[in-house]
């Protein structure tokens, strides 16, 4: 943990509603530093997933304030062509739902290599690494398979397929928006262990966004915890799991069934309103 | 399965079969489609003229290969320019904002409001009535269809994930239409233009029926049938070929249509290929 990659000061998203504009995230503050692995945890709708796209400035609709610094360059102030070269070459994305990200009529490896090929890589060398890549994340017989398509694919291979994408270039940062939310439990476990080992490798830093707390206990360095749009906690995993500050927090952990726990209590639910 | 792919390959045979006999015709025909026998008119189908003679004594076989090159050049060449242009006002209508969307569509409504056949008899009186007339007046009349479709397909398909995981990783805006959005979006557009083979034949078949498309001594397939039905009940032969050689080339177009959109869509291909 040394040099800061990623600073998120104030940043604020809001979007057009019926009658004026609707702000979603209250003021969010965020540390990354290099290689470091961070959750973003809350439940649906308290803006995790538009925190994460604000930083990347994917919602053209989206009015944003604040300040995001990759490096100590302001991302929101950044021209439009500067921060395509960015995406995908500094930062990589891997999406929720892997069937819906994958492009149905082009092949594994064109989209595979395509962060590369929009980038002037030779289309020789961008399949050799492409091919390398995908055999690292445990696809047998990579080279055949590198000319298939998505819907030849079964879920978990394409989430593979989307990490590659997502890594290819080499990033310093990875955003995982829910990577393993349509998967299988199994499939969810192998897919974690491949990020936390290729992140490893590559000095990479993370910022995992879940709701799902099981997770991040195993994934996870430190721990912001949202709600409402805002960030209410922010510590290590250690410190969040044992000695949770916030009101919100301490629900949200209590709420998680347990095998070992009595069946006949229900499971908490976390007040409205509550802050 | 085994039937629909039997079907298809009869299908492309048929369509491979009519554009190759458009080329190499006039030098299979066995007449001179154009030269009145006036002795041998009205003749029923014989050894010597397998498709009989019109009222003119002109050969229907060799009329039906001549006229090939003229109705799908024309067919073609609407439909190219209607694709085109069609793709075009949608695909810039679907991305280009409220403003552009609106003015387009507008467009694309005064150009659906016209019918084909007026605007051409407009186009013959200003033109000359001719071959040429009715392909202009059928482009201008039939892009609107596509610009429609063309929008609606593109909207769907600009906002699916993967377009914007492809924005994601920095993709430029010219390479997500035009190797993200729009190869999945047009995979319904071939179907509709493999239909519409048929139908422009139709209309130009049509047009020359009516006097305002291919004239007179042209081995045009519909304006044979034209000329030709007068002596429907005496000469049913010359209006049965060409109507034959246009519902053949129709039917085929419309399989082969079919078997392109079947070959464009990786997720139904296995197998039917």
């Amino acid at each position: 943990m040394t040099s800061t990659l990623l600073a998120v000061r104030d940043l604020r998203a809001s979007y057009p509603g019926p009658s004026g504009p609707v702000e979603v995230v209250h003021g969010v503050d965020l540390d990354l530093a290099r290689g470091e692995k961070l959750a973003l945890v809350g439940e649906s709708g308290s803006g995790k997933s538009v925190t994460a796209r604000a930083i990347l400035r994917l919602d053209p609709d989206a009015t944003l304030s604040g300040r995001v610094e990759l490096d100590g360059a302001d991302l929101l102030a950044l021209p439009t062509r500067r921060m395509r070269a960015i995406r995908g070459a500094r930062v990589g994305l891997v999406f929720q739902d892997p069937l819906a990200a994958l492009n149905p009529v082009m092949t594994i490896g064109w989209q595979i290599t395509q962060p590369l090929v929009i980038r002037g890589v030779p289309k020789k060398i961008a399949r050799r690494r492409g091919v390398d890549l995908l055999a690292r994340l445990g696809v047998r017989d990579a080279e055949r398979r590198f000319d298939d398509y998505p819907h030849q694919f079964s879920g978990g291979m394409r989430q593979r397929v989307v990490i590659a994408i997502a890594v290819i270039a080499e990033p310093d940062l990875l955003i995982a928006d829910e990577p393993t939310t349509a998967l299988d439990v199994r499939v969810q476990a192998r897919v974690l262990e491949l990020l936390h080992e290729l992140t490893g490798e590559r000095d990479m830093a993370v910022l995992l966004i879940t709701h799902d707390l099981g997770i991040v206990a195993g994934f996870a360095d430190r721990a912001v915890v949202m709600r409402h749009g805002r960030a209410v906690e922010t510590g290590s995993v250690e410190d969040i799991y044992h000695r949770p500050r916030h009101e919100y927090t301490k629900a949200l952990l209590a709420a998680v069934p347990r095998i070992g726990g009595d069946p006949t209590r229900p499971l908490i639910t976390i007040k409205e309103g509550e802050r | 399965m085994t039937r629909i792919m039997a079907i298809d390959r009869i299908a492309l045979a048929v369509a491979v079969l009519v554009v190759t006999l458009a080329v190499v015709g006039p030098f299979l025909a066995p007449h001179d489609p154009y030269a009145v026998d006036l002795a041998n008119a009205l003749h029923g189908p014989s050894a010597a003229h397998w498709f009989g003679t019109d009222v003119n004594g002109r050969d229907v076989l060799s009329r039906i290969l001549y006229g090939a090159q003229v109705t799908l050049p024309a067919t073609v060449i609407v439909i190219a320019a209607a694709t085109l242009l069609g793709t075009l006002i949608g695909t810039v209508a679907a991305l280009g904002g409220k403003a552009v969307d609106e003015v387009l569509m507008r467009l694309t409504d005064i150009g659906l409001s016209l019918p084909s056949i007026i605007l051409a008899l407009g186009l013959a009186a200003a033109l000359g009535p001719g071959l040429r007339s009715a392909v202009i007046a059928l482009a201008l009349t039939w892009w609107p269809g596509y610009a429609r479709l063309v929008r609606t397909l593109v909207r769907e398909v600009k906002d699916a994930e993967y377009v914007d995981a492809a924005r994601m990783l920095g993709v430029s805006r010219a390479r997500l239409v035009f190797r993200h959005i729009l190869p999945n979006a047009l995979n319904s557009l071939y179907v509709q233009t493999t239909l519409d083979v048929s139908a422009v034949m139709l209309v130009i078949s049509g047009l020359s029926f009516v006097g305002v498309g291919a004239q007179v001594p042209s081995a045009e397939w519909g304006a044979m049938i034209a000329a030709a039905a007068n002596n429907l009940t005496n000469g049913w032969w010359a209006v049965a070929f060409p109507g034959l050689a246009i519902l053949l080339t129709a039917v085929a177009f419309n399989l082969v249509g079919d078997w392109l959109r079947v070959r464009n869509d990786p997720t139904i291909r296995e197998g039917v290929r």
